[in-house]
């Protein structure tokens, strides 16, 4: 149970937040004139990198007001959190948080209790 | 060698005797004496048997890490597996032991320790396996009542609470580096929370003699002083008797509080309170355990740590037994020595494992004055006795093996910061080869480690630690504290894990685990066998998985492990800790979220008037829903619901239609906005209309149906199902705010700003009339699907005609203010008309009859609008809306897709259950081995009273066309089937004469 | 075999003080190249290595594994097995797993003590029980025995179990005799045990960090003990799958998700079934130690720290201290979380994909252990063949484009 600050109510626990998947998937504007295959990636296939995550949240038990966050979910630390209407963040800005090609960080995974 | 009082200590002064009993035996002890203190206070020794081998056990510790002394107490519901080390005794408290069978001093388990030799790491692995059948029917059945500890509890109802704290610090351990902590913030700008999981502060100040005096004041007025000076700070607030189990991420702790320390059970207090605190930073200064030694009977009773002998001494002024030897590889039972000597209690012997050249002069020169027995470079090589302890065996420094009686053992292995709680934060702890233990390293939180717990045992360096690491803390001021020492200036520790045995025998066993019986031979077995990481070998022996987590062993696992691999402790690694830190109640964990508070009875405005009426309701999703109304107690489910449906067809009926989603929708898209959120067209719906609508997922199946009535093209108002509300809300709001911001559009839930009642039925225009005598009801002025509001007393009602049942209807929307009112107005206006109430159970009837479907019932997430047969909902000019493209997916859009059907049974005697599968074979093989092909299932069926047959719906493979076939309807309880056709799901007026008349 | 156990094998190396056991595998450095790799040594993944070695005649494999074998899901579940399942494709698939189970202590000679006591899934409203009736009706035609019981067999089956003063009372349950429990970590060591006696080589703690292809074919993996060369190449590493996809370009349907599970403190045999709520949440089943498994539920967030929300931990006691009254006293001893993968249909993915010599088995989101000797099977059929075994034909990653779901949430919603 982490922390989210919702950008509309201030610092809240996690349970008063629904989260709503990968952030800036476009909903195709004519999905008549795309493929099967092109509306299946848009339905059913998102992103789920271990590590950097552009996603989305929703105070669904505070103001209902959807935002972004860019979370590190091989930690679960939220590195930045901005409204829908601002500039998603460059992954500039969070690639020195990743600690190895697959994302497992020394720290915070809970994967290893000993310092090597 | 007994038991005797240390009167000196606090513990005794002034305090009442307390009797209780233990496996059927009267024992005295003192008013805040644990299980354990005053069972030793009565020299009993053996407490116990263990899991497998059913040994006796005693009492190993005087605390949480207790892996031994675990009792039920039949007086608290029958509790099993509590510690006796920590569980405080009350008048009249009733204990047993656990384990054992006829009798803890005659066991019949105990052949499993004759066995013993066989049941080696891996033992159930490697048998067991046949004959085929043995394993569910013998094998097992014996292994489960033989393992298990304590026996079932009884049914108890708790009465436990939650606390929640949202403050700054949190300093984990209220003793002396606890103590210096928060003495630091004292009347700083930080909320802090202390806790400590005694009754009493000052950890080492009460459980030993290893700090003789502080700031020039004996250790118990010092700690007087200071915990006033804490308790009258305006920022400080303490816990006692509360445990930190749990460190979740975000600095986010639980902790459990005992509300009924030292006193029994009540009917109207609460026994348990848990915690839950969110923190900016966390102080862990929850100290250290000190582990033990693996020798050839380690797990006798009489055996107990060395520290722990010492804290029974001070903190419960009890000295287990008058002459103990100690056995130690460092220098921390110094002080036991002290207090021995200082109460007359001189040791039988001082075994330590550390040279002459390196044990520290002063301790040295303490045994020699004292004519303590000493043997220095020497080792325990094992216990004998039988139930307890008679005599050790010394291995001395030329190797040779001395005998002394004795019933007490001290054993010191070392000390372990208690890194349990840093490691479940995801902090990292490092080996250190100077203490021979891992300690705190790379925090990931805020968190702090002081003292011990940080890995930290010089007490003379702890003042200077605590204000070096909380520094940082504005307006903290620098605290300086004198200790006068009784102990070695440091730890110095010499590594050793176990002793050889002298003569090895099948039976010889030296344990590592004492709770789950892991022997040091079940590791080395397991590294051979090529269980060679330790997360593997926990597993594979159990090792340090018992309710005490391994907290005086598990280093000494790694140890030997790594013996035996030859690598670096750090290297073998640890297994991960996991929370929580110590067992955590269940009941604690609910609170008062479960029982009348587990989830809320939603209830509609007219509840006390079903209830008056004999409804009998159903649970839909939160919502009481009357789901029938019985006419009299004898009236079955069947009799009512045929006769309200009988009768709503003849005169009318009204249904509390409450429950279900309300949602307003406006704004100046609202229109463009409900046209891609529907499948229907809105755009020609003229204003004041409704219409019946479907909304589907992107993948274009089906998810919810509803009313959506225009208000104007800037104003609509869209009905859900009863358990689809918060989802149909939540997705709109979610297309709204996140694809189509740059609609300017606007919803909000209006579920409980109205109630609703459905009227139908051929009567219900005039009961209609008589209600709202102003309202012009004829089809003329108010035909189907059209809605208008009226005045009502000093408020609006919403009245739409629309139905489900196929009759003539009309639904009221009125604010629940008025809803109990108006509806016992109907009643007495329909009185006459022949008005009943009906139920969910009714209504779904009526609605099958006309073939509408419910979403959840006739559709289960796989159906489009197409298999239901309603393609004229589909807005086919639309360039969008939600799901629509998936319809033309090749599987999607297919021909011989499930699609919905009516069924009917051949001979109308018979009945048709729902859930049951339509072959095409009469009758099925009464035990049916290979697959059996169906068409597709019964989604509904009912008992059709306007029809006087079974009608059910079904959705069947290509059912369109498949009108008139004959087909076979299997039954629940039977191999014989229900020969019956295909026929069109609509079973009465076709032409929708009754709807619209 | 070349390892044989038995009581008398036991009694043998007692006497030599177990000192002659052999090892139960091999620790080799990987070799440069091999026909086959498998990616994960779960149980699914050395399940998978032993079927190819055993009935596809393969015995050039390697498993790779980041951790320890059995570290992910493998050692983190709730061990329930059954096979009652609403589709066919689906029923067939897990009801395979399960004719497996039942013989599986005695093919690898190693007792995963599979204990068939029962599974039963409880109805708390009359949606649950149109659900259940109309599952049972379809597994009766597919052959398994799932059958109805009311409330007077439940309390027979589990006298503790309060169904009538709570919240949601429970109306009756789906039951399923052949289903049951197993030893997690057993089914892992006895396929690991079996499979490197015919030559499959595990290689622990070896991260693969990168699939290397070209020209739409695999060449073979990039791990932390180098290159290993490879023209097929099995994925089954659960919640971390579409990590390694991802480095082959694959983007594959799946979102990795904490699932949370908890142990009580062992007590005597108190539970004899294993009961299943959907309503409320809440699995258990005791151990043969004494210990409450008790399954919790997912977060509702992408996240691989396996470590889940305490809030969900509550979530489940709740229901726990509701259902069983004497539970009430009983405390929890550890609690822990593992990653799953999570489809959207609920159903796993057994499949080729678009890169030659590629194979995904993923997607088994909260319920994958069950499946392992079933899925590793026909997992191994589909690698040896470059096809999919008839049973895991419909688990293929193309019908997300046709819409061919295997859709196992079911009528999820409650509705009217």
């Amino acid at each position: 149970m982490f922390l989210i600050n919702c950008p509309y109510c201030g610092e809240r626990d996690q349970s008063e937040f629904s989260n709503g998947g990968e952030a800036h998937v476009k909903r195709p504007e004519n999905p008549d004139s795309i493929s099967d295959k092109e509306w299946a990636e848009y339905v059913f296939v998102r992103s789920n990198p271990k590590g950097i995550f552009y996603e989305r949240w929703v105070h669904s038990h505070g103001c209902r007001k959807w935002f972004n966050a860019v979370r590190n979910t091989s930690t679960d630390e939220i590195l930045k959190i901005y409204k829908l209407d601002e500039k998603p963040p460059s992954l500039d800005e969070f690639k020195h948080t990743l600690q190895t090609p697959s994302g497992e960080p020394e720290l915070g995974s809970g994967n290893f209790t000993v310092k090597k | 060698m007994s038991a005797i009082n240390n009167t000196k200590s606090f513990h005794l002064i002034s305090s009442q005797k307390i009797s209780f009993t233990f496996d059927g035996k009267k024992y005295t002890g003192f008013k805040g004496d644990t299980v354990a203190s005053a069972l030793l206070r009565n020299n009993i020794k053996l407490i116990g048997r263990s899991f497998k081998y059913h040994r006796p056990r005693g009492i190993y510790t005087c605390g949480i890490e207790e892996p031994n002394a675990l009792i039920q107490i039949l007086s608290e519901h029958s509790e099993p597996n509590t510690r006796a080390t920590v569980k405080r005794i009350y008048e009249g408290m009733v204990i047993v032991s656990q384990n054992r069978w006829p009798s803890l001093k005659m066991d019949i388990g105990s052949i499993n320790n004759l066995l013993s030799p066989i049941f080696s790491a891996g033992f159930y692995y490697k048998t067991f396996m046949g004959p085929k059948g043995f394993w569910k029917k013998v094998y097992e059945p014996i292994i489960r009542r033989t393992a298990g500890l304590g026996k079932p509890p009884k049914d108890f109802r708790s009465k436990s609470v939650h606390h929640y704290h949202n403050v700054d610090i949190v300093i984990v351990g209220g003793g002396l580096n606890g103590l210096i902590a928060a003495k630091k913030l004292i009347n700083t700008d930080y909320d802090v929370l202390l806790i400590e999981q005694d009754s009493f502060l000052g950890g080492v100040l009460n459980n030993s003699k290893k700090i003789k005096d502080i700031d020039g004041q004996e250790n118990v007025e010092w700690l007087k002083n200071t915990e006033d000076l804490i308790r009258k700070s305006k920022n400080i607030k303490i816990l006692k008797d509360t445990l930190v189990t749990t460190y979740n991420f975000k600095d986010h702790l639980i902790a459990i509080e005992d509300k009924a320390v030292e006193s029994a059970p009540t009917s109207y207090k609460s026994e348990l309170a848990l915690h839950k605190i969110r923190t900016k930073h966390t102080i862990l200064a929850n100290g250290h355990i000190e582990r033990f030694i693996s020798f050839r009977n380690n797990d006798l009773p009489g055996v107990m740590l060395a520290s722990s002998f010492e804290k029974y001494i001070h903190r419960y002024g009890v000295v287990p037994d008058s002459n103990p030897i100690i056995f130690t590889n460092n220098s921390s039972t110094f002080s036991l020595l002290k207090s021995l000597v200082d109460l007359g209690c001189k040791p039988l012997a001082y075994i330590d494992y550390r040279n002459n050249s390196s044990i520290e002069k002063n301790i040295l020169d303490f045994l020699k004055n004292n004519n303590i027995q000493t043997y220095t470079s020497s080792e325990i090589e094992g216990c004998d006795g039988t139930n307890i302890l008679k005599e050790v065996s010394i291995r001395d420094d030329k190797k040779n093996i001395i005998k002394i009686k004795t019933s007490m053992l001290c054993v010191s292995g070392g000390i372990n910061p208690d890194v349990h709680l840093f490691t479940q934060s995801k902090g990292l702890i490092k080996w250190d080869s100077k203490y021979l233990t891992f300690k705190p390293d790379k925090p990931f939180q805020n968190t702090i480690t002081l003292g011990s717990a940080s890995g930290n045992f010089n007490y003379q360096s702890l003042n200077e630690e605590v204000n070096d690491k909380l520094s940082f803390l504005k307006g903290a001021k620098e605290i300086k504290i004198k200790l006068n020492l009784n102990t070695a200036d440091d730890l110095n520790i010499r590594e050793i894990w176990e002793t050889k045995h002298e003569k090895e025998t099948l039976w010889s066993k030296s344990f590592i685990d004492l709770q789950n019986d892991v022997t040091t031979k079940d590791l080395s077995q397991a590294v051979s066998e090529g269980f060679d990481r330790i997360e593997h070998l926990k597993r594979f022996t159990t090792n340090s998985m018992g309710t005490d987590q391994g907290k005086i062993s598990s280093i000494n696992s790694l140890g030997i492990v790594s013996k035996i691999l030859n690598k670096n402790i750090s290297d073998v690694g640890t297994t991960i800790y996991r929370p929580p830190y110590s067992p955590l109640s269940f009941s604690a964990i609910a609170g008062r979220n479960t029982y009348e508070f587990y989830d809320p009875k939603r209830k509609t405005a007219i509840h006390s008037w079903h209830i008056k009426n004999n409804a009998v309701f159903e649970d839909v999703g939160q919502w009481k829903r009357p789901w029938y109304f019985k006419l009299n107690q004898s009236e079955t489910m069947h009799q009512a619901v045929q006769r309200e449906s009988r009768q709503l067809r003849e005169t009318a009926g009204i249904l509390d239609g409450s429950t279900l989603g309300k949602i307003e929708v406006k704004g100046k898209d609202a229109l463009e906005f409900m046209n891609l959120m529907y499948t229907n067209a809105f755009t020609k719906m003229k204003p004041m209309t409704s219409r019946y609508v479907l909304m589907l997922g992107e993948d274009g199946m089906v998810k919810d149906d509803g009313i959506v009535s225009k208000i104007n093209d800037q104003h609509f108002i869209a009905t859900t199902t009863t358990g689809g509300a918060p989802k149909v809300l939540g997705d709109m709001e979610e297309y709204a705010q996140t694809e189509w911001p740059h609609l300017k559009v606007y919803m909000n839930s209006i579920t409980e700003q109205f109630s609703t009642f459905n009227i139908s039925g051929p009567k219900s225009r005039a009961i209609m009339r008589k209600v709202f005598s102003e309202v012009d009801f004829s089809n003329e002025k108010f035909p189907f699907m059209t809605f208008n509001t009226f005045n009502y007393l000093d408020t609006k009602v919403r009245i739409m005609r629309a139905s489900f049942t196929g009759e003539l209807g009309y639904e009221i929307y009125v604010p629940p203010k008025y809803a109990l009112e108006l509806w016992e107005k109907i009643f007495r206006n329909g009185k006459n008309l022949g008005l009943i109430p009906y139920g969910t159970e009714t209504m779904h009837l009526l609605r099958a009859e006309k073939g509408y479907v419910v979403v959840g019932q006739d559709t289960d997430g796989t159906v489009t609008p197409v298999d239901l047969n309603l393609n004229w909902m589909i807005g086919k000019k639309k360039k969008d809306f939600i799901g629509k493209r998936s319809l033309s997916r090749s599987d999607t859009s297919k021909k011989n897709r499930k699609q919905l059907v009516g069924i009917i049974p051949i001979d109308k005697n018979k009945n048709i259950e729902e859930g049951q599968h339509i072959v095409e074979i009469k009758s099925l093989p009464s035990n049916i081995k290979e697959p059996i092909e169906y068409l597709g299932h019964i989604t509904s069926s009912y008992h059709s009273p306007a029809l006087k047959h079974c009608i059910a719906m079904a959705l069947v493979k290509g059912g369109n066309q498949l009108m008139g076939k004959k087909i076979f309807v299997s039954k629940s309880n039977s191999s014989e089937t229900v020969e019956s056709e295909i026929v069109n799901p609509v079973f009465l007026d076709p032409n929708n004469r009754r709807l619209l008349s | 075999m070349k390892k044989k156990y038995s009581i008398f094998n036991i009694i043998k190396n007692t006497l030599s003080k177990n000192e002659n056991w052999q090892k139960m595998w091999r620790s080799p450095e990987p070799k440069k190249s091999y026909e086959v790799i498998i990616v994960g040594g779960g149980g699914h993944g050395l399940g998978t290595a032993y079927y190819l070695a055993k009935e596809h005649g393969i015995k050039n494999i390697a498993v790779i594994e980041k951790g320890w074998l059995g570290s992910g899901n493998t050692g983190r579940n709730t061990t329930i097995i059954r096979s009652n399942y609403l589709w066919n494709e689906s029923a067939f698939l897990y009801d395979h797993s399960l004719k497996i189970w039942e013989n599986l202590s005695s093919e690898l000679n190693y007792n995963v003590m599979f204990s068939q006591r029962g599974v039963m899934n409880l109805a708390h409203n009359e949606h649950d029980i149109k659900e259940m009736r109309r599952r049972i009706s379809a597994n009766r035609l597919n052959g398994l025995d799932s059958r109805w019981i009311d409330t007077n067999e439940i309390k027979k089956l589990v006298p503790i179990m309060n169904t009538d003063n709570l919240r949601y009372p429970v109306l009756g349950a789906a039951f399923q005799p052949r289903g049951g429990v197993a030893r997690h970590d057993a089914v892992a060591w006895g396929f690991a045990m079996r499979a490197d006696e015919m030559g499959v080589d595990i290689i622990q703690n070896c991260e693969v960090k990168k699939i290397k292809t070209e020209n739409g074919k695999v060449l073979g993996v990039e791990t932390s003990k180098g290159f290993i060369n490879s023209e097929k190449v099995g994925v089954v590493a659960s919640g971390h799958t579409s990590v390694l996809a991802a480095t082959a370009g694959i983007r594959l349907p799946l979102q990795s998700r904490p699932l949370q599970a908890l142990v009580s403190e062992p007590i005597k045999p108190v539970i004899n079934t294993v009961v299943m709520s959907n309503a409320v949440h809440a699995y258990v089943s005791q151990s043969d130690k004494g210990e409450l498994v008790i399954g919790a539920g997912t977060d509702g967030y992408n996240s691989f720290t396996q470590r889940g929300g305490y809030d969900v931990i509550e979530e489940t006691v709740r229901a726990i201290v509701e259902l069983y009254p004497i539970f009430g006293k009983m405390k929890m001893l550890r609690q822990w979380g593992g990653i799953v993968d999570i489809c959207p249909d609920a159903s796993p993915i057994i499949s080729k994909c678009d890169v030659k010599g590629l194979y995904f088995n993923c997607g088994w989101g909260t319920g994958g252990f069950k499946a392992t000797p079933g899925s590793a099977n026909v997992f191994a059929h589909t690698i040896a063949n470059d096809k999919p075994h008839k049973i895991n034909a419909a688990f293929s990653l193309d019908r997300f484009v046709t819409g061919r779901l295997v859709d196992e949430h079911g009528a999820a919603a409650v509705a009217h």
